[in-house]
């Protein structure tokens, strides 16, 4: 037990490691933060210049980078409406609203606070419930990744816009686009019209960058003339009766987030989008309806995708398998340091599971102070006039974009989404479910594919196996009542007032 | 989910415009691997398109059942989706990235932050060259100094 404590608090006792800690937080928050610099990228990169560190100083500044990054996202996406990443899509449905009366500083500190509790419990799942967890997710097939997939994206296409139709086109148009390229199992070339550029595909940050930054730069051109709201940051540090009141909707949301991010391939972003749902579900009177600055639905996202943080160590560090883009760099990591990460980890190298739960403790803990300090400095960005903005957004779009294969294609990409991106917004569609559909298309095209390799390319035998089994049965009767509750004359009966 | 009462202008023709690509994807996918079986590489394509299909044409019908005309004169559909600020703006990023391979991202961001916050802000040139500087100086030290990412040089230097 000793022992044990003595690894947990190696990164709270050692100096050095506790710098690296708080100076990955710090980095990673404003990684997040910043439009076009992803957590992934950053990771990566951090790795080319930590591989000859010693193993824990990397993890200790790789793990910090990877907590703070996370809850990064959310600034700019209540700030700005661009999410830094994935997993703060669903935060700016009604944190954005928030900022636009001018209530930034409260919903950024609210954010701050249920960040740290969902990426706290995540963390202490993964020190209890580590083995459990993993059991469970490994129970999952090709068949349910599929379901989890396109529920992932019918959500976003349900949770906002005008209507399910225009959310669910958006979402297949993702998918398509998450199509070019060689196809990983046949190598037939998809839409690539002979281009080499197209061949290796559309990285989805490229399509996120174009969809969210340069579509909202210019369709923000329209408001040019408008003064900037200034935001309220007097009240940075949340009221306690506010924590109080949405502690049962963190907690619900925490532990969906550790479940969801304990399973491989997810992560955040659909963890994230599923408490979205689950909040908007089960909160009978919001204060300020959904998509109008609830705060409900700024709380469970950004708990949950906080909480899938030490969900995503899990099925890493007990199985191998990553729980998502981060976590696969991290086991690079790990195997650059000559570590295995599985099932023997636990076992053999007790002191590097241990080493991560405490410093992903302590990296929550320098979120907290990080991210009630400064805010102030931060929204002014959203002060600054759109004149100066506008032009900014397009430039750190171009440069993200371009770095992420050192491209220049890619800049061109990201120009042409951020103009198909305008015109749909001024139609009314989403951009949020096509990059769901651009993140999430991959994964639900080769679990199909291996789902219906299972069932012998037989029809009849695939949709049995939708109902037959435990977990598809749960996740396929989840997916038909989301599409039934969409049809017009369902929709009409729930709105019929009630005697 | 809210809906507008009435139309907005052109929004009918850009549903029928869905419609038609949403067809055209379809085709595509169809020529990706024909039918030959429920595992190639061109089944996740068609599926994914046939939803665009039915959604394209379920938002036509929503479309054409929302009151007014719909139609909107060309005036109207050009100020509405192609305001001059767009416009300019847009032209100013598409020459940027044109010319970005030979004059380089720094200088090339320079002059489109240079140009845009003066025709957009209007404080006069030195504001605007003040903030571009300094912008651009930022930028060269967080992608370049920190991140280390190689920006584009532009051919002309070389």
């Amino acid at each position: 037990m000793i022992e044990t404590l003595g690894y947990f608090a190696t990164s709270w006792i050692d100096p050095y490691l506790l710098m690296l800690t708080a100076l990955g937080t710090f980095a990673g928050i404003y990684i997040g933060a910043i439009p076009g610099l992803s957590v992934t990228m950053a990771a990566s990169i951090l790795i080319s210049f930590t591989f000859k560190w010693d193993v824990n100083e990397a993890l200790a500044l790789i793990a910090g980078v990877y907590v703070g990054g996370v809850y990064g996202g959310a600034r700019t996406a209540i700030l700005l409406n661009i999410p830094g990443a994935p997993s703060a899509i669903a935060t700016a449905i009604d944190g954005y609203p928030l900022a636009q009366k001018g209530l930034a500083g409260e919903a950024i500190g609210l954010s701050t606070v249920m960040s740290v509790m969902g990426g706290l419990i995540g963390v202490f799942a993964l020190a209890i419930a580590a083995p459990l967890i993993a059991e469970f997710a490994i129970k999952f097939t090709s068949r349910e990744y599929m379901l989890l997939g396109i529920i992932g994206i019918l959500l976003v296409g349900t949770l906002s816009g005008e209507s399910f139709a225009k959310g669910a086109f958006a979402g297949a148009l993702g998918v398509m686009i998450g199509m070019i390229g060689l196809d990983p199992m046949t190598a037939e070339t998809r839409f690539t019209y002979g281009s080499i550029n197209l061949m290796g595909g559309v990285p989805f940050v490229v399509a996120m960058i174009g969809f969210f930054g340069v579509a909202e730069a210019l369709s923000q051109l329209e408001h040019i003339s408008t003064p900037p709201i200034k935001q309220k940051v007097a009240r940075i540090i949340p009221a306690w009766s506010d924590v109080r009141r949405y502690l049962g909707l963190g907690l619900k949301s925490s532990m969906l987030g550790t479940a969801i991010g304990a399973l491989p391939g997810t992560g955040g972003d659909i963890a994230a989008l599923l408490a979205y749902d689950q909040a908007k579900r089960s909160t009978k009177n919001p204060e300020v309806p959904f998509g109008e600055g609830a705060k409900e639905g700024l709380i469970a996202p950004e708990t949950a995708n906080n909480a899938a943080v030490g969900g995503a160590f899990v099925p890493m560090l007990t199985l191998g398998i990553p729980g998502d883009a981060v976590t696969a760099i991290i086991i690079g990591a790990l195997y650059i340091h000559g570590l295995k990460p599985g099932p023997l980890l636990l076992t053999d190298t007790p002191h590097l599971f241990w080493f991560i739960v405490g410093n992903l403790t302590l990296a929550n803990i320098f979120l907290l102070v990080f991210g009630l300090t400064g805010i102030r400095i931060f929204t002014k960005v959203v002060e600054c006039p759109r004149a100066i903005l506008i032009p900014l957004i397009v430039i750190l779009s171009a440069v993200g974009a371009y770095a992420i294969q050192n491209n220049p294609a890619h800049i061109t990409w990201v120009l042409a989404f951020g103009v198909i991106g305008y015109f749909l917004k001024r139609y009314g569609f989403q951009v949020g479910p096509i990059i769901l559909g651009v993140i999430l298309g991959p994964m639900i095209d080769s679990n199909y594919r291996r789902a219906m390799i299972g069932a012998q390319e037989n029809v009849w035998t695939f949709l049995y196996d939708l109902i037959s089994h435990p977990i598809s049965f749960v996740l396929s009767g989840a997916l038909f009542f989301m599409l039934i509750t969409q049809l017009p004359f369902v929709k009409r009966h729930r709105r019929r007032p009630r005697p | 989910m809210k809906t507008p009462d009435s139309l907005r202008p052109g929004e009918q023709f850009f549903a029928l415009l869905l419609v038609i690509f949403a067809g055209y994807a379809f085709w595509e996918s169809y020529g990706i691997s024909k039918f030959s079986g429920l595992t190639t590489g061109g089944i996740m394509p068609m599926l994914a398109s046939g939803v665009m299909v039915v959604t394209a044409l379920v938002t036509l019908s929503e479309t054409l059942r929302k009151p007014g005309t719909g139609r909107g004169s060309i005036r109207d559909v050009i100020a509405y989706l192609f305001p001059a600020r767009v416009v300019l703006f847009t032209v100013l990023v598409v020459v940027y990235v044109a010319v970005i391979p030979s004059v380089g991202f720094l200088p090339a961001s320079g002059c489109l932050l240079f140009v845009s916050i003066w025709a957009l802000w209007r404080r006069g040139p030195v504001w605007s060259l003040a903030i571009s500087l300094l912008s651009i100086g930022v930028i060269y030290l967080l992608f370049r100094v920190v991140f280390s990412v190689v920006l584009p040089s532009g051919s002309l230097w070389q």
